[in-house]
């Protein structure tokens, strides 16, 4: 990392957990990272152990119990909803463990959705949908609707719709869990791209061993609630 | 216009999807026969309104112009030429007013009585003949309250006239009174030749009556008092006024509760949609664009309501008015069947609100949808 260059997120000792009283769950405690542009991080652990849980602070979408999340030189805790949806919108790609794609829209429009939000011209956002699902491969089905696809092509076109916007950071929470070696790699390909578009970032949640051997690897333990940083 | 997008889309969708479906076409088949009640109702007053508006405006002179100030007219051809090149006058004519006494035998009556040019013989009111019991051919004296001069003194000016007629009673809206030709009661009120005691004015555009009274003040100064047929009929406009506006209040009454489905609908698709709400604003959509997509759905369904009742209800009252079908008992109302008129600005006023109102229905539920925290809808598959 250049001294120089400004992180891109940075995490100070993070705790979250759930519930009150006797049914409280900590999940993790004093997490703490900096990821700086160009980064590629894989997440790993236990099923539980609060990997979802952490992609979610990163993105704004929960608050921590204790500590921060700053993203950009912006703490989320300080944003108030819009301008915070707005930041999301156009500085994170987010892809969630279940695809979660709108099933009203075709693979193109799920795609181009980030961009009708921004305010895109439904004919442009609709034709950069399409480049981007011709990067993971979808061109064909960019007009199927999402119960018409296999678990793998939603993944794909979730994919899609995470970097059609070009983010700065990129958190996917297992990306390839339903993906073959060969479209596995090519989406590793993309999200490394996609990363170093911009100068950013990518956090992967994930159990492919190639890609955790290619990054800097986060380890949650799990279990004590207590985590841990390699 | 990603709400107007996604609203569209999960209402298209609706159809495959019983729960909002049926909450959908519920709110929307509510709201259609609101409207057209709505719609029908305010046809069959603006027909009635209209029918009772010619009515008056062939029987009231749409400008009374009477002197200020003192009896009558006597130089009067040249206010009757003058009247007559106001701009927008169609016809003018003189007419003198007075009160006499009604003779038969040992019996009188006061009575009102106005002489016009075109009156033949002497025509009573059946409301003035009858308590004298007098009937067409009988001969009646007529006893003025002016006097002429004789060699005994002041005597009343008496005229005897052979009745020709009885009128049907007035509408109540004025007394009753008798006419008979011009120069007879130029006579018995002492008139010469030329006498008026006031003009009858009909305009080419008697909606424009208050312009037509201004430009004829302007023409004859002020020694005229005017009186338009609105203000001569004034109670009756003014009730004809509120008619519309009660009848208009307390018919979109069910407009409003035909509308407030709409919240159902929308609390339903925000329920539905939940998590399509989370990932909206996981991919940048503020609470108010979530809250936009939500209520454009309601408020969607709610235009759609709207334009069905409007043509429905418009199709219905035209049908109605053309084909005669609400018979009426012609005696009574001086029309064999209820008159239809749909006044386009009042439909546009129904629309305008009914839709207005649907959006604010379906923006409750929109709001309280866009305020849940994303994540809890995201967990899980
Ligand atoms: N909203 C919530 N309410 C209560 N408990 C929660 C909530 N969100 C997460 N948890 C709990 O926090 C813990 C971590 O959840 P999280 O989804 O982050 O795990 P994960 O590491 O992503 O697991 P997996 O690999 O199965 O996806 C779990 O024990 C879960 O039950
Ligand atoms: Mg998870």
């Amino acid at each position: 990392m250049a001294p120089e260059a400004a992180p891109l997120l940075v995490a100070e000792s993070l705790a979250k957990g759930f519930g009150s009283g006797d049914a409280r769950v900590e999940v993790f405690r004093g997490v703490s990272l900096t990821v700086a542009g160009g980064d590629l991080l894989a997440i790993t652990g236990p099923s539980g152990s609060g990997k979802s849980t952490l992609l979610h602070l990163f993105a704004g979408l929960e608050t921590p119990d204790a500590g921060r999340v700053v993203l950009d030189g912006v703490d989320w805790a300080v944003l108030a909803p819009a301008p915070r949806a707005a930041v999301r919108g156009a500085s994170v790609g987010f892809v969630f463990q279940f695809h979660h794609l709108l099933p009203e829209l075709t693979a193109e429009e799920n795609v181009a959705l980030p961009l009708f939000l921004a305010g895109r011209k439904e004919e442009d956002g609709r034709r950069e949908a399409r480049e981007v699902l011709d990067r993971v491969g979808l061109l064909g089905r960019a007009t199927a609707f999402p119960r018409t696809l296999s678990g793998g092509e939603r993944q794909r076109v979730a994919i899609a719709r995470a970097v059609v916007r070009r983010p700065r950071l990129l958190l996917c929470d297992e990306p390839t869990g339903s993906l073959d070696a060969t479209h596995a790699a090519r989406v590793f390909e993309l999200l490394a791209e996609v990363a170093k578009e911009r100068a950013g970032a990518a956090i992967v949640v994930t159990h492919d061993p190639e890609w955790a051997r290619r990054c800097a690897t986060i380890k949650l333990l799990g279990e004590e609630g207590l985590s841990d940083v390699i | 216009m990603i709400s107007f997008f996604l609203a569209k889309r999960y209402l298209l969708a609706s159809r495959r999807d019983a729960q909002v479906g049926v909450v959908a076409l519920a709110a929307f088949l509510g709201l259609a026969l609101g409207v057209a009640a709505l719609v029908v109702s305010l046809a069959l007053l603006a027909g009635f309104q209209t029918h009772v508006r010619s009515r008056l405006l062939a029987e009231t002179p749409h400008l009374l112009v009477t002197p200020a100030g003192r009896d009558a007219f006597h130089d009067v051809d040249r206010i009757g030429t003058k009247l007559a090149a106001v701009p927008g006058v169609v016809s003018v004519s003189p007419i003198v007013r007075g009160r006499v006494w009604v003779s038969m035998g040992r019996d009188a009556a006061p009575a009102e009585i106005v002489g016009r040019e075109k009156t033949k013989g002497l025509v009573l009111d059946v409301l003035q003949a009858r308590p004298l019991g007098i009937v067409p051919g009988e001969t009646v004296t007529l006893v003025s309250s002016r006097s002429r001069l004789s060699p005994l003194g002041p005597v009343p000016i008496v005229s005897t006239l052979k009745v020709t007629g009885l009128a049907p009673s007035a509408t109540g809206r004025r007394a009753a009174e008798a006419s008979l030709p011009l120069d007879e009661a130029r006579r018995l009120f002492a008139l010469g030749p030329d006498g008026a005691t006031g003009y009858e004015v009909f305009l080419k555009d008697p909606s424009r009556a208050e312009a037509g009274a201004a430009a004829v003040i302007a023409a004859l100064g002020p020694s005229v008092t005017l009186t338009t047929w609105e203000e001569q009929n004034r109670a009756l406009v003014l009730a004809l006024r509120l008619e519309r506006f009660v009848l208009f209040a307390a018919v979109f009454l069910i407009v409003i509760v035909a509308g407030l489905n709409l919240a159902a609908t929308s609390a339903v698709l925000a329920a539905t949609r939940a998590r399509d709400a989370a990932v909206l604003s996981v991919l940048g959509a503020s609470p108010k664009t979530v809250e936009k997509v939500f209520r454009t759905a309601g408020g969607c369904v709610g235009m759609a309501g709207t334009l069905a009742g409007v043509i429905l209800g418009a199709a219905v009252a035209v049908l109605l008015e053309k084909f005669g079908l609400v018979p009426l008992p012609a005696q009574l109302y001086g029309m064999s069947h209820a008159p239809f008129h749909v006044d386009p600005l009042d439909v546009c006023a129904v629309a305008t609100l009914s839709i207005l109102w649907a959006f604010v229905v379906a923006s409750v539920p929109a709001r309280t949808a866009a305020r849940q925290p994303a994540v809890e809808a995201l967990r899980g598959a």
